[in-house]
């Protein structure tokens, strides 16, 4: 249930909305049930996956423009010494550049690193081959790398102050 | 290789998802390259940070609450039960909600698209044979002794497909055989496993051609920048052998 949540929460971007998308797609789900068949974790993130990217498309379209897979090979300015300490950074930030995300790219980066799912477990709750499931969660990790850098780099003026 | 497999591989290395013979690959490169070391630390701190610091968010207590409220029968002994129900018909809802959605393929196409990946991979990666030679008492020992099952190995030089290697890949989450014929200058790879038989089919795809057919108890699976002609061609010389 948790996973599912938090799926959701990541995804609507609000408690609220994922309460209510998660409502309705497990009631859908049981509705729809008829034996059990596979592994219950990733067709459980799947169906609420589904169900959120409706939700995004009715409510939301603009959450859901932005992000192609096309693989623009993006060289980051700073990869030197100016390269992240990532994890000095404020807990604060790093949620909103997460957040900040494409959807597509938020969503592979909340599957691998908060549920810890393999890349073919990805897959199939997000219905993309896996080499899909790799390009986007290399690029989400270049994009959020990218993001924490400028954020931080705004961000240490105020803090010396 | 581009920049972008090379930046994929050594993620699926930080990830844990590459297979031994491809870690060992990476551990090889990241020891000769100070370089690919500092990128792997920067993918590990920031998997680390995103662990560390991301917000998991856990559901509300009243939210089980109101999803056991609403759902029929008084059974809540039964809840667990239920859950694994409702999981299980993400089969059905999750192909009701995706054709709608995005129009994607599923079941078979699923892999197929995985082999077209898997191809794909290899072709640029050049990782495309483990075993490297065109003796099938060398390849076929080779790939039996990695796999759960013994592929049938076939000597076609003398119809134009001599073979250059084999290797074992992962396709629809099992080790299988990859053959390694050439025709000309080109590679058709030749994806087998143990199934039960199927009707044939073809598909192409970016310039990559792929037939597929059943022959005894194997399933083939040919792809190849060869034109479909040829490759129907060595689908009959397999399925013969």
């Amino acid at each position: 249930m948790d996973a599912a949540y938090n799926l959701a929460r990541w995804l609507t971007r609000n408690g609220h909305d994922a309460e209510d998308v998660l409502q309705e797609a497990l009631l859908r789900a049981y509705r729809f049930c008829d034996g059990l068949r596979g592994e219950p974790r990733p067709w459980l993130l799947a169906i609420v996956r589904n169900a959120c990217f409706t939700w995004l498309q009715q409510n939301r379209p603009a959450d859901l423009a932005g992000g192609d897979d096309r693989l623009e090979e993006q060289v980051s300015p700073a990869e030197g010494p100016e390269a992240l300490a990532a994890r000095e950074l404020d807990r604060r930030l790093l949620n909103e550049a997460i957040a900040a995300l494409p959807a597509q790219f938020r969503e592979v980066l909340v599957l691998r690193e908060l549920e810890d799912l393999a890349y073919k477990d990805i897959a199939r709750v997000v219905d993309a081959p896996i080499g899909t499931v790799m390009s986007r969660l290399s690029r989400a990790r270049r994009l959020l790398a990218d993001s924490m850098r400028v954020i931080t780099r705004a961000a240490r003026p105020q803090v010396h102050e | 290789m581009t920049p972008e497999d090379a930046n994929r591989l050594l993620q699926a290395y930080a990830d844990g998802e590459l297979d031994p013979a491809a870690s060992l690959e990476m551990e090889a490169a990241l020891a000769a390259s100070p370089a690919l070391r500092a990128a792997l630390g920067r993918i590990r701190a920031m998997s680390a940070a995103i662990r560390e610091n991301a917000d998991y968010h856990t559901a509300p207590a009243r939210l089980a609450a109101q999803v056991r409220r609403a759902l029929p029968g008084p059974d809540r002994q039964a809840w667990k039960m239920q859950w694994r129900f409702a999981a299980a018909a993400a089969a059905v809802v999750a192909a009701l909600a995706v054709v709608p959605f995005l129009l994607r393929p599923g079941g078979e196409d699923r892999l197929a698209a995985e082999l077209f990946a898997s191809h794909g991979r290899a072709t640029v990666g050049q990782r495309m044979i483990d075993v490297a030679s065109s003796d099938l008492h060398t390849v076929k020992p080779w790939l039996s002794a990695r796999l759960p099952y013994s592929p049938p190995v076939a000597d076609l030089a003398a119809a134009g497909f001599p073979l250059a290697g084999g290797r074992v890949d992962y396709v629809d989450g099992r080790p299988v055989a990859v053959l390694v014929y050439t025709r000309r200058k080109h590679t058709v790879e030749a994806f087998v496993w143990p199934e039960e038989r199927g009707p044939a089919r073809t598909l192409a795809r970016a310039g990559v051609n792929m037939d597929s057919f059943s022959a005894g108890e194997m399933r083939y699976w040919l792809l190849s920048d060869v034109s479909a002609e040829e490759l129907r061609e060595l689908a009959q010389l397999l399925g013969k052998s």
